[in-house]
């Protein structure tokens, strides 16, 4: 047997290839881990800025346009204590169907419920079967008795506590779009709704300084969630739920860490100038995140789906003209989540189960920005079992009342399918 | 050769429909409210007054020194208050009395604007405003246009309301003035002639004109440069009594505005307030208010009686409906001082191209359980 040894300028040769090889597997490690970091460092989810200081949402690389929906669907003859998370004919199928053909894109969610994974289930399905995202929320204790005392450390400590482990069971869901902190709290710092104080607060005499310190206090606090979910979920953006625009010149001292402004908003066929308003008074990112129009005439007292469909079309016109990269707008929009997909019965009398399974015609308080039924005795012209895009028929469907999509359903489908606004983006948007 | 006489029998057809078609479209020019006593082509009465109606004398066929014609209207406002309105005026009418309950009016289409001559009998009178349409009821006027105020000279002088593009399909008030004793103290007499609605092509739709600053609420009760109506009571309105010519230690000038607040939850409301708007009465269904976009602050001086008084909100605009304020800005709650303190609200980024809703308090029992009073003056956009 002959042995062949290498020859000397053969084993050089080896030693060069050998040399690259291992030069090759170090760079493609490098390579890997760089890419890595910056996969991670880049979330895909998130708020950019553009030159022309516009916002856009982006998801997965591509701007995204939330086409959304707040979601709540109590069936006939229960109230709001209804769990319809674990409602075996699972509403949340036949609406989800619904919803994307309608080109819905994203629903809301005020607060997740105590079980994770019936959340995670309803995350899922409306994802895997429809393509649509999930915005959650968290009341942030507002409904807590006898008032969310925002100044106190141990209730901030338990409302960060539960924030906590919902950016932590959830943040992994592939549906998840964002989260939203609040709803109107902030009418709170004015002693409006669920009024608090703390000692430092009682000590001011100055009811106006009272209310600019109990801002200070709210906003700082849910700054630090801001930075504690970031801390725990660099991968979706953070909003801040905020009625109207009231409170956020305290909120650009105080709350600079949240992604984008989630507004609750019913001022009718415009929002004026709101958009430019907040632009001024604390530049981030607005989501529309509860607007809409009840479909009954109070006055003529009968339902006009009309009258819900015209307020619609103009509010999603509006929403559209303020997006990014349409020159006739603040270019701070990234979209809205209307309220809300089904009528909800028992909102009238929400004590009285009789009161649950009619749907209730009085209505409760009075906006003259709803002008169309605004000489309705005392002024009251807001029906709020009746918002819904779809409304509930007594009749069953597979267990579930059967939806029967109101003319607002299909209006904002054409518009949404071809808005009629001027735009000057280049990438298509989703 | 065929086909010329083709063409020029096409032409002789054609010539004589176009022309008819011209006198069509130009329509008539004038459209007469006043011109003399009796005169045939008077077409609306003056028949609804209104207010203090017994504070008002006409005559309509004064002859001294008329404008056109043999006769002007001559009209003695006394300011007695005789119904405690403070206020007191005319609407021209068709028929006489029709306050929109009955079919009446005429299709203005196609006019463009409304003249009328005045003087006043010593110059200085003030009418507080002219009015064209606004009648409502079952057969409501298509348009409401409303001007002024205006001060009168002694010499006649011709004052325009521009109705470009507005809806003249139905009016039954044709014209209308009123004023107020607050600002006519001393009670006015003055002279109306020839008024008419008339088609002006050359005229232009009139837009928002930009006000000039300072833009005055309340100066003094007769002040010309004072804008907007104190109307909007809300809440518990029979607890509010309203003055706005008290003379107890006014900050500026003569007089300032007196609230008294009584808190007794009349209506049950359990908080009050009062809006000054443009016109009275307007929550946003007319479209009308000022371009206020010059301004960068609101500010007023208030006083408390006692001092302490706690008034929840001041505001600016915030007024909903289908023609809504374009921004609202708030202070409050703010704690009164028994001596005049001057309050700011800042309008800074906000957009006050479109104001209604001018200026705002509101009070609640809860915070004032013995009720409130309180002094206002010198309320301006500057």
């Amino acid at each position: 047997m002959t042995k062949i040894e290498p020859s000397p300028d053969f084993r050089q040769g080896f030693g060069k290839i050998m040399l690259k090889k291992y030069f090759f597997l170090f760079f493609l490690l490098i390579f890997t881990v760089i890419a890595g970091i910056s996969c991670n460092s880049s979330p895909k989810i998130y708020i950019q800025k553009l030159k022309n200081q516009h916002y856009r949402l982006m998801v997965s690389g591509r701007p995204y346009i939330v086409k959304g929906v707040c979601y709540n669907p109590i069936p006939i003859g229960s109230n709001h204590e209804y769990d319809w998370w674990g409602d075996p004919n699972k509403p949340w199928i036949a609406d989800g169907k619904l919803m994307k053909e309608m080109g819905i894109n994203t629903i809301r969610f005020y607060q997740a419920h105590e079980d994770p994974k019936e959340v995670k289930q309803v995350i899922s399905d409306l994802y895997k079967l429809y393509g649509i995202r999930t915005l959650l929320g968290d009341w942030l204790g507002f409904w807590e008795y006898p008032c969310p005392f925002y100044g106190d450390k141990k209730f901030q400590d338990k409302v960060m506590q539960q924030v906590s482990e919902m950016v932590s069971l959830y943040r992994e869901e592939p549906g998840v779009l964002g989260w939203i902190l609040g709803n109107e709290n902030n009418y709170s710092c004015l002693g409006h709704v669920n009024p608090w104080s703390s000692p430092e607060v009682d000590l001011e005499p100055d009811p106006q300084k009272q209310k600019l310190m109990r801002a200070k206090i709210y906003y700082s606090f849910v700054n630090e969630i801001s930075k504690q979910i970031h801390k725990i979920d660099p991968n979706h953006p953070v909003g801040l739920g905020n009625g109207e625009l009231v409170g956020l010149d305290s909120a650009n001292k105080f709350c600079q860490d949240v992604d984008f402004v989630a507004c609750i908003i019913y001022r009718g066929k415009t929002f004026g100038n709101l958009f430019k308003s907040l632009k001024a008074t604390f530049d981030k990112p607005l989501l529309m995140a509860e607007f809409g129009a009840d479909s009954y005439d109070a006055y003529l007292k009968k339902e006009d789906q009309n009258m819900q469909a015209f307020f619609l079309q103009s509010q999603w016109n509006q929403i559209y003209e303020n997006l990014a990269n349409n020159k006739i707008g603040a270019g701070n929009c990234i979209g809205g989540t209307v309220f809300e997909w089904t009528d909800e019965w028992w909102k009238h009398s929400p004590d009285n189960p009789e009161g649950w399974k009619e749907q209730d015609t009085e209505s409760s308080w009075s906006n003259g920005s709803y002008y169309y039924d605004i000489r309705a005795a005392g002024n009251k012209n807001m029906n709020e079992e009746w918002f819904g895009l779809v409304a509930l028929s007594p009749q069953l469907e597979n267990g579930l009342n059967k939806r029967i999509p109101r003319k607002a359903y299909y209006v904002i489908r054409e518009f949404w399918k071809n808005p009629v606004i001027k735009k000057t983006r280049t990438k298509k948007a989703r | 050769m065929k086909k010329l006489l083709a063409v020029l029998l096409a032409l002789t057809f054609l010539v004589p429909v176009m022309a008819v078609a011209e006198d069509k479209a130009a329509g008539p020019k004038e459209f007469v409210i006043f011109s003399d006593k009796n005169a045939k082509d008077n077409h609306y009465i003056p028949s609804g007054w209104m207010g203090d109606y017994g504070d008002i004398k006409m005559n309509d066929q004064s002859a001294d020194n008329p404008h056109g014609g043999t006769t002007s209207i001559q009209f003695v406002y006394s300011a007695k208050k005789s119904q405690t309105q403070g206020w007191a005026g005319v609407y021209w009418q068709n028929p006489a009395n029709n306050w929109g309950n009955k079919k009446g009016g005429f299709d203005l289409t196609g006019m463009t604007k409304l003249t009328f001559w005045a003087r006043g009998a010593k110059g200085g009178e003030i009418i507080q405003k002219v009015i064209v349409g606004g009648i409502k009821g079952t057969y409501p006027d298509s348009l409401v246009v409303e001007m002024g105020p205006i001060e009168l000279t002694d010499a006649w002088k011709q004052y325009t309301v521009n109705l470009v593009g507005k809806d003249l399909s139905y009016v039954n008030g044709a014209f209308g003035w009123t004023t107020t004793a607050d600002l006519n103290p001393n009670g006015a007499t003055f002279y109306l002639d020839d008024i008419k609605f008339e088609f002006d092509p050359a005229l232009k739709p009139e837009g928002k004109k930009q006000q000039a600053m300072p833009f005055y609420i309340y100066s003094d009760r007769s002040s010309i440069a004072n804008h907007f109506i104190p109307s909007g009571w809300m809440g518990d309105y029979g607890d509010i009594k309203y003055d706005g010519s008290s003379k107890e230690d006014a900050y500026l000038g003569d007089t300032c505005i007196k609230i008294i607040y009584s808190g007794k939850a009349t209506q049950g409301a359990r908080w009050a307030g009062i809006f000054w708007q443009n016109p009275a009465n307007n929550w946003g269904s007319v479209d009308a208010g000022f371009d206020l976009s010059l301004a960068t602050k609101l500010t007023f001086w208030a006083r408390g009686a006692v001092g302490g008084e706690r008034i929840e909100e001041f505001k600016v605009g915030g007024i909903m409906g289908e023609f809504s304020d374009s921004d609202s800005a708030t202070i409050g709650p703010v704690l009164l001082n028994k001596e005049w303190t001057q309050y700011t609200i800042d309008l800074k980024g906000k957009d006050a191209s479109y104001v209604i809703g001018g200026f705002c308090w509101s009070t609640n029992v809860d915070n004032n359980p013995e009720g409130a009073t309180f002094y206002l003056d010198e309320i301006k956009f500057e």
